[in-house]
């Protein structure tokens, strides 16, 4: 029974680090840029979350106020922060988000406090057996539901509509897909929104979940999510499902069974290191 | 003719500039304190400076020393050994305080200790509960219970409820391994059965697969370490994970933030702390009168050790006539103080022997439940003991 919950709590966090890995993955894949400012979007979801439920007492007005915020906001960072570098070489922009994520994790404090927010009245708290003796709150359901979907939905968009397709040829050749009539800077601002977005998305969940908004909140994140779309392969949206999904339940089985040689935090680096050595290109990639 | 004018020009401007810099230059007593007013800590540093000032602004109103104004000089340390560093020696060197206060966490206060120590500069640490701390030398002081003394209360209130079998989590850094180490300890002399022990991270906030587990030791109370914001969630999602049994905190969980976090299910949480925010003491209900007013929320323990540890060299300034060195010294060392957080009296490694505060959460705010009195089990360590 301890193990079936234990991959039931794992998917649940796995499903969480889906939503936040994926807006790397669509980051990368499209410009190659390891955009660690990517966290503080997820944080910026869960302040606004957390202030629109608290002022309007809808979750889902809530949740569509935190997307669009959250993606206008990658829109911006895109426009101002990437672009004018792109031909730089990687590590500039590397720099560069570091440098706007600690400046978003001090904006945030500075304006909403170093204490953290919480929701007045904290929506689908209540508790529900599954199959008998698992229990899960309707928060965690709808996350995991949610991300399932989303993610469902994004794979399908990307293979099967023109923008999808549009955007996986700006991926393979920029300047092919160009001169094909693809207009590159609407391509990106539409990853970007999208990407940020789902961030935004997760950073609602996150602070439900915990009930806490804080200005660290996307530290762990920050770096977590670049070991994860590693592992999925770099830029596969399939395969940073996956990988976020198995280092859900590594973590949940590890927070238990190793918690006195290795921190839950270091799961994913020791995971990461162990699958380089075996397939440098990722779990689930395809070369 | 012309260089005798400004030779007299230059005679007045300095008899002038001396005239108004003399007594700026001379009326002020500075004493440091570091802080972490950023970063993952800032909340306790907001409060621990509230503290401070707090006792600084009453000092002064009632004349500061001899008349001399008291200043407190402030620095964020982040809660970081690498910025506490260069922040201590700034202190000491460029400051030139005569005394200071640490209102901030072990990772801060440990390397600060030494440089304070090798300066002789006295050194009142109010929460940080490390060890090593006043081992650095006596110029350090200390107005908080050891880590291992609040981990054997917590034992003690284990056992008073009537429970055996406990699961420990703790916090893995020194604060919750202190804790559970003293725990361990008071354990073994109550006959407490620890079923099972796990550890998390500072940055943990999902318990999910923690809980699970917990839940399948069953437990007849559990003692969790963390502080508020790890407590916060931590409590909340053991309560909705339908676990009843006591929880037993202890100082971390000691902030208004705990309860706003954890909602209903903070209800009946247990935490042995040092603030008792029923007491009848006159010091203590005018500084919970204080803080309030000026912080804008209720004082949690951390406000008030920095108050009583700022108020201590406070008093130790009194009493050398704003002297430090080994004057401020002996002055601190000998005095007895009734501060919020109880009446303090130094030992020989100066640190201080007090009862403990059990509070327990009701109708959403911290209350009296007990008091933890057991001169024997609660000894803080002395020069001689381990």
């Amino acid at each position: 029974m301890l193990f079936i919950e234990l991959v039931a709590q794992g998917l649940v966090q796995g499903s969480i680090y889906a939503l936040i890995a994926l807006g790397l993955t669509l980051v990368y894949g499209l410009l190659r840029i390891l955009h660690i400012a990517h966290a503080a979007l997820f944080t910026l979801g869960g302040y606004i979350g957390v202030l629109a439920t608290n002022a309007t007492g809808s979750l889902t007005l809530a949740c569509i106020f935190a997307m669009l915020g959250a993606g206008i906001v990658g829109v911006i960072i895109y426009r101002l922060c990437y672009e004018p570098i792109l031909r730089q070489p990687p590590f500039v922009a590397l720099i560069a988000s570091i440098g706007l994520y600690i400046a978003f994790e001090e904006a945030f404090r500075i304006i909403f406090g170093a204490a953290g927010l919480t929701y007045d009245a904290p929506p689908l708290q209540q508790y529900v057996s599954v199959f008998g003796s698992l229990h899960f709150s309707l928060a965690e359901l709808v996350v995991m539901g949610s991300s399932l979907a989303i993610i469902a939905a994004l794979g399908y968009l990307q293979t099967h509509t023109r923008v999808g397709i549009a955007c996986q040829a700006t991926v393979s050749d920029p300047q092919m897909a160009q001169s094909f009539g693809i207009r590159l800077r609407t391509v990106r601002d539409l990853n970007f929104f999208v990407g940020s977005a789902l961030a935004g998305f997760a950073g609602v969940w996150v602070a439900l979940l915990n009930n806490l908004v804080e200005p660290t909140m996307g530290s762990v994140p920050s770096y977590k999510a670049l070991a994860i779309i590693v592992l999925g392969g770099m830029g596969s949206v399939r395969g940073t499902l996956l990988a976020s999904l198995v280092l859900g339940v590594a973590e949940s089985f590890g927070t238990i069974y190793l918690d006195q040689w290795l921190d839950r935090n270091a799961i994913a680096f020791a995971l990461l290191i162990l699958v380089l050595m075996v397939r440098p290109q990722g779990l689930f990639a395809r070369r | 003719m012309k260089r005798l004018v400004s030779t007299r020009k230059l005679a007045l401007a300095f008899a002038l500039s001396t005239a108004f810099a003399a007594p700026a230059a001379l009326a002020d007593i500075k004493i440091g304190l570091n802080v972490p007013l950023t970063g993952f800590a800032a909340a306790d540093g907001n409060s621990a400076h509230i503290g401070a000032q707090l006792a600084v602004e009453k000092a002064n109103a009632q004349g500061g020393i001899n008349g001399e104004k008291i200043v407190l000089v402030v620095y964020d340390d982040q809660a970081s050994a690498k910025e506490a560093t260069p922040i201590a020696t700034k202190l000491i060197e460029r400051d030139k305080v005569v005394g200071a206060v640490s209102g901030s966490y072990s990772a801060a206060t440990r390397p600060s200790a030494q440089i304070f120590q090798a300066a002789q500069v006295p050194y009142v640490v109010a929460y940080s509960i490390d060890p090593s701390v006043t081992r650095a030398g006596d110029y350090m002081f200390r107005v908080s219970s050891m880590g291992e003394v609040q981990g054997r209360g917590g034992a003690k209130l284990v056992n008073e409820l009537g429970k055996k079998r406990v699961v420990l989590v703790t916090l893995k850094n020194d604060f919750g391994q202190t804790l559970a180490r003293g725990f361990k300890e008071g354990a073994k002399k109550f006959d407490l059965d620890i079923a099972s022990e796990y550890e998390y991270d500072i940055k943990d906030r999902q318990f999910g697969s923690l809980i699970a587990k917990i839940k399948s030791d069953n437990p007849e109370a559990i003692y969790a370490s963390g502080y508020y914001f790890n407590a916060g969630p931590l409590v909340s999602q053991m309560r909705a994970a339908g676990i009843t049994v006591p929880i037993i905190g202890q100082e971390g969980y000691d902030s208004e933030k705990f309860i706003e976090i954890a909602g209903k299910a903070a209800e009946g949480t247990l935490l042995v702390t040092s603030l008792d925010r029923d007491s009848d003491v006159a010091e203590t209900k005018e500084f919970l009168q204080k803080f309030r007013e000026k912080a804008n929320f209720g004082a949690d323990m951390v406000g008030a050790a920095t108050y009583s540890a700022t108020a201590i060299l406070i008093e130790g300034l009194r009493k050398t006539g704003g002297k430090g060195g080994a004057e401020l010294r002996d002055a601190i060392a000998q005095g007895s103080y009734t501060m919020p957080i109880g009446t303090l009296q130094f030992n020989d490694l100066h640190e201080v022997n007090k009862d403990l505060q059990v509070q327990i959460v009701k109708d959403g705010a911290f209350h009296r439940h007990s008091v933890l009195h057991d001169p024997e089990l609660l000894a803080a360590p002395t020069k001689d003991s381990k």
